[in-house]
């Protein structure tokens, strides 16, 4: 018998926490007696920020490691899943990690009965609006708690890792039992919180695991594409044909590359006051992903299938509440918001401001810690950068 | 159908010229457009010669003196890549340090010419030839062939521009000479006409693959594994393709220029009765014929196959007349160590192409003439007797034999 | 062998809302939230328009690019090898000049472009591009700088930021800084080592605004081999959110660490003049990323002291590392 495990989290922000995890059950499985090992999906490398990436652990307790090896090793995905954690819940819109790989459903590996593993502070309700609904019942169980972002050379250290750890001992203990999990961590880190985390986690999964039925779920819409044979693309071999130049004003007036577009590896998208507008143009100047589309009457519309995300014209937009940075999850369209604007403008503010809501993110410049440097210690962040920074350190 | 007439103006003049002059000859013939030079004995008496065959106003091209073979090797690759006919060259380890360019021009499938004027590997550093230096690129997907006489180097590089930019090919061409005995020697050789040319050689179309703002592509975006076995066997596939453009291409030369190359692929001499033939590459051919020619007058059916194109690799038509001997000797000169038996580059393919016929010749490996050391006639009568002896069934110790080596 | 070309003298784009609206490289590439790698892709090619042609070096900025099948680019692209840029550059100018001058492509002013990151400009091919500046070719070699073999997971390189955290360069018990080398002064070298090419410029892709975009166009319409060395935070390798991109080149423009210039026909302007300007600490800029977390005072002042030499004491400040002696050898 072979278990599964697939870890789905955005490059490099969680790199390190998707590879401790698969790691971690390594372990854990093998202090019980099992064989098990892990690996990541070598085609995701080299993460790029926010690109959605994969790792892997694969667990049996009958088979030799040679077997396990070949049925799970030489591959570069995952057959079926029998957890599929996703550490950042915007991934349930989907993923699309490289051109030609496709949009492809978070559930796509999930095995009947298997179980999809949350980290998020939406319901089963609202992610179902997202999830897409498969031939066969499976479950759904939910982490609660936000995606931990940290940057390449630091792990967020928020707990994460042990909770998720505990909910896998709980959606299916023939991975790992919560039992040799907490053993695990308080041998490895002598630190009891840890322990306390994942068995907190333990009993909050059990309590949140939802059955989903066949059927049950959104209708998906994305095609995998196929792949030409050797001879359809033979006349170009590695050339392909530039994108189309093309260019008017409004919304999607620019050509782009209709065969990656990537928008999904966004976890906010900004929304735009664009009454607040001041006609700057930084929004669209500095814009890394050329998603804003420039319209006859001075803005900027949002080309949300392209944009990443990535906050930079938030952060340059001297205006304030003009553009401000959004969950994802509370998007179920790529409409254009200029549109809407144009349409309905006392509309649109509304929608803005409810989309808005009250909360604002702040990060600190360094990803996960808020560390700033003061003689190779870490010094607490400045309390006006924000909730987030203050909550990492927590 | 081409009209088989012998014109007269085909030939423009006899010259005397050596390899590396009637090379750069065959350039200005072929009305090159970019040319990258950095110097590397033996091969730089092309650009030696080319160079001042520009600054007399004979061929209108760029020519650009590289600060490496590296960047000399991509300066012609891109030239390639805009639609302009391109050519390089170089030896030795020079042809080494720009390896990782030529692997590229094959892979883009660009299609200039270079010029290996064959030069032992360092270290220590060495003038002289070996085949080791050109016979790295045979897994690279390059069409390559060795000249064996001024005229055939000449000639082959017009051939070389003719099948390498053939829209069924598209594979860049490697031209290999001796250095020294080929690159230095000087000879009568017979200088076609341009206008004769002009009718052999159809101007350079890249196509669908140019890069221009007039047909704006992306070549070489990155793959992931779900791409590279498909771009591989398209690689195969213009080899596989290659091995019959090159027939119809000589065809073609044969029609305009005479009757000059009755088999495209390698010179049978003295092989129709043979009973032995030994195989070389380049200019060893001199001394072998020779050989084969004192063993006959013994009465000895010998031979030679002087073996022109090593790639694409003549699998069916080597079959067809090794396959009738009854033993075979291949000269290597070049090494490579560690290789089955310590043999050769060259016996592996000769041996592997007849595995699968039912009566094979017995087949004997020389290592012999490296770094520029001599193969004499009377190596070659050695070699020839050795082959005859292992035809007849005599064991040797070693299955490889080292000529001119002082032991 | 040189041919005459109509000269497009590119307009300076004077204010923002100026800049040209088209997209020349255009979204759905793979790079990092918050690249500014992709800001300088994005304005070369805008700046320098349709009837342009370009090489991209091995690095980030090839395979973020393209996945395989797929482009962001609408001007022609070629992949080159890594320390290939400048003589992708000779190659494709020279077989452009050569087919139009023996008519067999039309006469016009195409621009010949090559970019190639830090590893691939400054450390392997800098032979190459020195080659590129020493011809007669025009054409534009931008080496797009986020101070690390980033697409290899961040590797140091000779432009990375002494002290800084890269995967080859790991903080350790025993040693606290591996990466003991100063940033390689690129630009300056290859202006000082060329003196016949008339535009080598540094340049910050969003700061100033218009600056880059700029520099490009007086690179091309001033002709002939140019070279622009751009400062391109990176916030996978910096470790910063992506937001503060635009913020990390600022600083570093303003902290006086990467300074800003042109050297136009021997004469150094200084796009933003930190004798004049004043500079701010360095470690306002140090103190916001991540790969510099384990430095300590002693090493801040030392980076500090290092960028005050460089403006103080430099007899062409932020530029050449020389003062001129009166004593005569011998």
């Amino acid at each position: 018998m072979i278990k599964r495990v697939e870890v789905n989290y955005r490059g490099i922000f969680q790199k390190n926490l998707g590879k401790f995890i698969g790691g971690d059950i390594v372990q854990i499985a093998s202090r019980m007696g099992k064989v098990a090992f892990s690996n990541g999906r070598y085609s995701d490398s080299p993460e790029r920020n926010g690109i959605p990436c994969k790792y892997f652990a694969f667990v049996s307790p009958d088979l030799s490691e040679e077997e396990l090896e070949a049925e799970c090793g030489a591959k570069l995905d995952i057959d079926e899943a029998d957890v599929s954690v996703v550490v950042d819940d915007t991934m349930v819109k989907g993923v699309e990690p490289w051109g030609w790989h496709g949009v492809r459903a978070i559930n796509e590996k999930v095995r009947e009965k298997g179980c999809l593993l949350v980290v998020s502070r939406h319901g089963h309700d609202q992610l179902l609006k997202f999830v897409p609904k498969k031939p066969f019942s499976y479950r759904l169980a939910l982490v609660e708690g936000d995606a931990s972002f940290a940057g390449l050379w630091v792990n967020k250290d928020d707990l994460t890792r042990e909770r998720v750890l505990g909910a896998i001992a709980a959606v299916d203990p023939g991975i790992i039992s919560i039992e040799a999990v907490e053993a695990y961590l308080l041998e490895r880190t002598k630190e009891r919180h840890r322990a306390e985390a994942a068995r907190a986690a333990y009993d909050a999964t059990l309590r949140s695991t939802r059955i989903i039925k066949a059927g049950e779920g959104a209708d998906w819409a994305h095609e995998i594409p196929r792949l030409p044979t050797w001879k359809e693309f033979e006349d170009l071999g590695v050339a392909v044909p530039a994108v189309p130049r093309g260019f008017k004003m409004g919304p999607r007036g620019q050509a782009r590359n209709d065969a990656f577009k990537r928008g999904t590896t966004k976890s906010h998208r900004p929304v735009v006051r664009f009454d607040l507008c001041i006609k700057c143009t930084l929004c669209w100047y500095d814009c890394p992903d050329e998603c804003f589309d420039p319209t006859d009457d001075g803005l900027y519309d949002v080309n949300y299938e392209v944009c990443v995300g990535c906050h930079k014209c938030a952060e340059v937009c001297p205006v304030p509440e003009c553009i401000v940075m959004v969950d994802e999850l509370k998007f179920d369209n790529n409409d254009s918001p200029w549109e809407h604007h144009k349409r309905d403008p006392q509309g649109y503010i509304t929608w803005a401001e409810d989309k808005k809501g009250t909360e604002r993110i702040h990060y600190p410049h360094v990803t996960g810690t808020g560390m700033e440097i003061r003689q190779g210690k870490f010094v607490p962040p400045k309390q006006e950068k924000g909730g987030a920074a203050a909550e990492a350190k927590a | 159908m081409a009209t088989v007439v012998q014109e007269t103006n085909v030939w423009a003049r006899d010259a005397l010229l050596n390899g590396c002059q009637a090379v750069a000859q065959a350039v200005r013939l072929a009305d090159v457009d970019v040319i990258a030079a950095y110097p590397i004995r033996p091969y730089t008496e092309v650009m030696d010669a080319l160079s001042k065959i520009i600054a007399d106003g004979e061929l209108d091209s760029e020519y650009i003196v590289a600060d490496s073979e590296h960047s000399q090797f991509e300066i012609v690759k891109h030239a390639s890549s805009v639609g302009a006919r391109a050519f390089a060259g170089s030896s030795g380890t020079g042809w080494m340090y720009g390896f990782e360019a030529l692997v590229v021009t094959a892979t883009d499938r660009l299609c200039p010419l270079f010029v290996v004027g064959n030069r032992a590997l360092d270290d220590p550093g060495a003038f002289g030839v070996e085949h080791n230096d050109a016979l790295a690129l045979r897994d690279m997907g390059w069409l390559l062939c060795w000249a064996s006489t001024a005229q055939e180097a000449l000639e082959h590089v017009l051939i070389g521009y003719r099948i390498a930019e053939d829209q069924r090919v598209l594979m860049p061409m490697a031209l290999a000479m001796d250095g020294a005995f080929l690159t230095h020697s000087q000879h009568m050789v017979k200088v076609p006409s341009q206008e004769a040319v002009k009718r052999f050689l159809p101007p350079y179309n890249l196509g669908k693959r140019r890069l221009h703002p007039d047909n704006p592509v992306s070549i070489a975006p990155q793959v992931n594994e779900d791409w590279v076995m498909e771009l591989r066997r398209q690689n195969w596939e213009a080899a596989r393709r290659a091995r019959t453009v090159i027939p119809k291409v000589y065809e073609s030369f044969n029609d305009i220029f005479g009757p000059r190359y009755a088999n495209p692929f390698f010179d049978e001499f003295m092989c129709e009765d043979a009973e032995v033939v030994l195989v070389g590459l380049g200019a060893v051919a001199m001394p072998a014929r020779t050989a084969v020619r004192r063993l006959r007058e013994r009465g000895k059916k010998a031979g030679y196959v002087n073996l022109r194109w090593f790639r694409p690799f003549p699998t069916e038509q080597l079959r067809a007349t090794l396959g009738r001997m009854k033993g075979v000797g291949v000269i290597d000169r070049n090494f490579a160590h560690g290789s089955p038996d310590n043999g050769g580059i060259v016996v592996q393919d000769i041996r592997s192409c007849l595995y699968p016929l039912t009566q094979r010749p017995a087949v004997t490996d020389f290592i012999g003439g490296l770094g520029g050391r001599d193969i004499s006639i009377d190596d070659c009568m050695r070699m020839l007797e050795i082959t005859f002896e292992a035809a007849a069934g005599k064991q040797r110790d070693e299955l490889v034999t080292w000529i001119g080596l002082r032991e | 062998m040189a041919s005459q070309l109509p000269v497009i003298d590119y307009e300076k784009i004077k204010k923002i809302h100026d800049t040209p609206l088209e997209e020349f490289y255009t979204s759905g590439h793979r790079t990092c939230q918050g690249c500014e790698s992709a800001m300088v892709m994005r304005d070369f090619a805008k700046a320098s328009g349709p009837r342009t042609v370009v090489t991209g070096a091995t690095g980030c900025m090839y395979v973020a690019n393209t996945s395989y099948l797929t482009t962001p680019w609408i001007v022609p692209w070629m992949h080159t090898q890594l320390g290939a840029g400048g003589s992708s550059a000779v190659g494709m100018a020279a077989g452009l000049r050569a087919l139009m001058r023996k008519g067999k492509i039309p006469q016009e002013k195409i621009n010949v472009i090559n970019f190639s990151g830090d590893l691939g400009a400054g450390d392997m091919g800098i032979g190459g591009i020195s080659g590129a500046l020493q011809t007669d070719y025009d054409l534009l070699i931008i080496m797009y700088d986020n101070e690390s073999a980033a697409n290899t997971d961040i590797q140091a390189t000779g432009s990375t930021t002494y002290g800084a955290q890269t995967t080859f360069t790991p903080p350790g018990s025993k040693h606290r800084i591996m990466h003991r080398r100063w940033k390689k002064n690129v630009a300056a070298m290859l202006a000082v080592g060329h003196p016949t090419c008339r535009y080598v410029a540094t340049a910050s892709a969003t700061f100033p605004a218009l600056d880059f975009m700029n520099k490009t166009r007086k690179a091309l319409s001033i002709g002939g081999p140019t070279f622009i060395h751009t400062f391109d935070p990176c916030p996978k390798g910096w470790d910063f959110h992506p937001r503060y991109s635009h913020e990390l080149g600022e600083l570093g423009v303003k902290s006086g660490i990467f300074p800003l210039y042109e050297i136009i026909d021997g004469q150094v302007i200084y796009t933003y003049d930190a004798r004049q300007k004043g500079r701010i600490p360095v470690r306002e800029y140090l103190e916001k990323q991540g790969r510099f977390a384990h430095l300590i005072d002693e090493d801040v002042d030392y980076i500090q002291h290092m960028v005050d030499t460089m403006w103080n004491e430099w007899e062409i400040p932020g530029v050449a590392p020389f003062r001129a002696g009166l004593s005569v050898a011998g």
